[in-house]
């Protein structure tokens, strides 16, 4: 006992320096949540005579006009962005996987992995261009199919699936090189005792590749869940307009709009602690349910 | 957390502003001092009672501290150029200790300019640990917020006995409404930085080579712009035997200094986003009158006949100004700087692109009002019991004397040639708000005279810079473009004619945001333009009527009932 005390000792301090800087920056803040429950007026001071309102704020969000719209708009676009967020670099790990000329694989693990690198400040203005009924690149390409022009940034039908599907294109190359690295942590002699048994690739795939990348998708969908109420501030804040703001104004642009921009930080924070709270509670509930059914644990 | 084309819109927009500033002088009057001693100039101000007039001279001297932004500008083109001075010791913090006894102290100084978000951070972190220091900048909001927790000086009389005549005739230059925004119970709470509001002022920018080449003259009603407008789209004004010409160039955020269309409006006696007064004396929000009832049909009808871009709801000023570079666009409504940017992409592009300002005109053919925002948003405010809150109005007097008073050293304290910006590294930096218009009238006097070696200045650099136009240089920034502002037909010369004619209407509202303002103002936004935008994309003109409903239903009968009883309250 005391040996191992002695030889950890260093290992503790080490971690000390890290442990600080969590309890200054991430816990002292935390503090701040007493913002929500005050009618804040930075002039009079954080620790200075704020006004108590108890759950105003949070009244106040939710009687908003369009507030149910904005949360709406938020789940949708948020969950369906999490499940192809899923499925998309599941699939196309596999499939990249299943290839036997490395080139080719490298290549396009590449290409898919090149726009997750480009912020949405760049893309917005690529896919304005590429994306416009007159002369963009995709509308002339459907064009050659009979179909009639869509514009996918002003039409509120077409809107939410827009920035769905751009969100996956962009990120789903990053999640294929993690599933990839699942994938190449798996014994090769399972694969080669399948083969002599005689399994077909696809047997093969079903029964080795999949359960083991079961972890890391347990991981990666347990984490994601609590991006539930993040539909995506950056993206939908370079695309949105006017016209869509019906399908597409977000929590996160709304708060924006009305914390930020006119100085309501009360009002902000309250938004944010919801937002936390909902994050905490989807997150804690999606281990503990991986845990009883899985018996899967993280930490 | 702005979106990267609106950053560089405002980082355009301001640049520019920045530019006009920089130039700035009164050339009018600003006869050289030939006594750059200034011996003569300390007995002039100096009278007996010595320390208690305008420029009176702290003895021992006295320590004032201020808060700051460094930006690029400053930075770079001032202290990077000007090697023996720093943001602490400069040539203006020695004058302002040699002429007044004030040593000036920064608790803090923030890269980036003062609307950057770092500054606006670092200036609420202040407000809220309630270490302030002796004088602070302040917007309208947080100005309101600091009067009503009783933690500054009340300035009355303070700015009566110390102000300059010639501070209380720049500051007053247009009119009272500033410092009713810095008045609360009847007492002065801060000094404002009177900003031009003129400079909001709309011109409607025209491609005249498509004029010429469709044989049109300039529009005279708004008959006649809504012609152009369609002979822009149907004509082929660029001859390239294609339908791609849109007649009238906006974007996605409807309003602004390029590419908005308060100045369209203006043309129906509309008057959107700014408080004016009705035939009661009463005020009323521009954005629901009947009058932008009509000027959206006017716009629908467009975008039905394809003059407008059915495409606009998504483009944002970066975009448009893209159109318009590439010449699908022919006209525009924008201030007096839209020559330098977005025009001067077009004629970049095209050597034979030639836009010019036109006022802008009335549906009737009467002349129209020219709305102005009111667009101050700078004050200073002292701290509660400082020593001596008298110090920044003394400094007010001494920049502004300096600049362009009779004693003033132009090529020394505004802006010596090679460091055009040097005005910045004063803490307070007021200026005559019709100082670009006044350089308009000096050159435009001289062009008439053909005599240009009485100009000062800044009428003197700008009139460099038109010489060198026309010269056919291509070295320098916009040259184009600058002739395009204070050439023989520039916008400045409308502006000219705007302020000779009285034609501005300006924004009656001018305090801080009322409560139901603050909490109501981006919802009611958003309310606006989305309906307007889809209005004009062709949905039912009677939306207008539900969004009047809408508008009054959310907030905005509640706010305007408190933005008259700040009208009341205003006046004597």
């Amino acid at each position: 006992m005391r040996a191992k005390w002695r030889r950890e000792l260093p290992l503790h301090f080490m971690i000390f320096p890290g442990l600080i800087l969590i309890v200054l920056f991430s816990y002292v803040p935390m503090a701040g949540v007493i913002i929500a429950f005050q009618k804040f007026i930075p002039a009079k001071g954080l620790f200075g005579e704020q006004k108590w309102v108890g759950w105003d704020n949070f009244e106040y969000v939710m009687s908003l006009p369009n507030f149910t719209q904005v949360l709406w708009n938020t789940l949708f676009i948020s969950s369906l962005k999490l499940i192809l967020g899923l499925v998309v670099p599941i699939i196309f790990a596999i499939l990249l996987n299943e290839l036997k000329n490395n080139l080719i694989k490298r290549s396009v693990q590449t290409a898919i992995y090149l726009p997750y690198f480009l912020s949405w400040v760049v893309l917005g203005g690529i896919l304005i261009d590429i994306l416009s009924p007159s002369g963009g690149i995709v509308n002339d390409f459907l064009g050659l199919f009979g179909i009639s022009k869509i514009f996918f940034l002003g039409d509120n039908d077409w809107f939410p699936f827009t920035l769905i599907a751009s969100d996956v294109w962009k990120n789903f190359g990053y999640g294929t090189i993690v599933y990839l690295a699942a994938i190449t942590g798996i014994d090769p002699g399972l694969y080669e005792a399948a083969t002599m048994d005689g399994a077909s690739r696809w047997r093969k795939m079903w029964h080795i590749t999949i359960p083991g990348m079961r972890m890391v998708i347990v991981l990666l969908s347990v984490l994601s869940l609590g991006q539930l109420l993040n539909a995506g501030f950056d993206q939908v804040f370079n695309l949105y307009s006017p016209q869509v703001y019906e399908s597409g104004d977000i929590l996160d642009t709304f708060v924006y709009r009305i914390g930020l921009l006119d100085a309501q930080y009360g009002v902000a924070t309250a938004i944010g602690l919801f937002k936390s709270v909902v994050s905490f509670t989807l997150i804690s509930g999606s281990y503990f349910f991986a845990y009883r059914v899985a018996k899967y644990r993280i930490f | 957390m702005r979106s990267p084309n609106s950053s560089m819109w405002l980082k355009g927009l301001s640049a520019l502003m920045l530019a006009s500033l920089t130039l700035a002088a009164c050339s009018g009057e600003g006869v050289a001092d030939s006594d750059p001693g200034g011996a003569s100039q300390d007995s002039q101000h100096r009278t007996s009672a010595a320390d208690d007039g305008p420029f009176g001279k702290y003895d021992p001297p006295i320590e004032v501290s201020f808060v700051r932004d460094l930006s690029d500008v400053v930075e770079n083109n001032v202290l990077g150029v000007l090697k023996d001075e720093t943001i602490d010791n400069n040539r203006w913090t020695r004058l302002y200790e040699d002429e007044l006894g004030i040593k000036i102290k920064y608790d803090w100084i923030v890269k980036g300019n003062s609307t950057s978000d770092q500054y606006l951070q670092k200036i609420n972190v202040t407000l809220a640990s309630g270490d302030l220091p002796d004088v602070i900048p302040v917007n309208a909001t947080q100005l309101k917020q600091l009067a009503d927790s009783d933690q500054i000086e009340d300035m009355t009389e303070l700015y009566e006995k110390y102000a300059s005549p010639f501070t209380k005739k720049v500051l007053s230059e247009e009119g009272t409404s500033v410092f009713d925004a810095a008045t609360f119970d009847g007492k002065l709470m801060a000094i404002p930085q009177l900003e031009s509001s003129m400079e909001r002022a709309m011109y409607l920018w025209i491609r005249t080579d498509w004029l010429d080449r469709l044989g049109l003259q300039p529009p005279k009603t708004m008959a006649d712009v809504l012609a152009i407008s369609k002979a822009f789209t149907e004509n082929d004004p660029d001859g390239n035997g294609k339908k791609d010409t849109f007649g009238l160039g906006l974007t996605k955020a409807l309003w602004g200094g390029a590419m908005g269309l308060e100045g369209f409006m203006a043309g129906y006696n509309a008057y959107p986003n700014i408080w004016v007064e009705d035939a009661s004396g009463k005020l009323v929000f521009g954005s629901i009158q009947p009058e932008v009832k009509k000027a959206l049909q006017v716009l629908q009808n467009m975008a039905k006949n394809g003059e407008i871009d059915p495409e606009f709801g998504v483009k944002d000023g970066g975009k448009v100004s893209e159109q318009i570079s590439a010449g699908k666009i022919g006209m525009e409504y924008g201030e007096q700087w839209n020559s330098i940017w977005p025009l001067q992409l077009n004629r970049d592009n095209d050597p034979n692109a030639q836009w010019q300002a036109f006022p802008i005109v009335s549906e009737s053919g009467e002349t129209p009002k020219v709305p102005l925002k009111f667009s101050t948003t700078r004050f200073f405010a002292v701290k509660k019991g400082a020593a001596h809150p008298e110090a920044v109005i003394k400094m007010f007097n001494l920049h502004l004397e300096k600049n362009w008073g009779e004693t003033a050293e132009f090529d020394k304290y505004f802006a010596p040639p090679e460091a055009e910006s040097v005005w910045q590294l004063s803490p307070v930096t007021p200026y005559p708000v019709k100082k670009n218009v006044d350089a308009f009238r000096a050159i435009d006097a001289a062009r008439k005279a053909g005599d240009f070696s009485t100009l000062t200045g800044e009428a003197k650099t700008i009139q460099e810079k038109l010489e060198a136009y026309a010269a056919g240089s291509t070295e320098g920034f916009a040259l184009w473009g600058w002739e395009r502002i204070y050439g023989e037909e520039g916008s400045m010369g409308i502006a000219d004619q705007y302020d000779k004619n009285n034609q501005f209407l300006r924004e009656k509202f001018v305090g801080a945001p009322t409560p139901t303002m603050v909490e109501r103002k981006a919802t009611l936004e958003k309310l606006q333009n989305e309906a307007f935008v889809k209005i004009i994309l062709g949905e039912p003109i009677d939306k207008f009527d539900q969004f009047v409903a809408d508008w009054k239903k959310l907030g905005g009968d509640q706010i305007t009932r408190e933005v008259n009883e700040w009208y009341e309250s205003t006046k004597p």
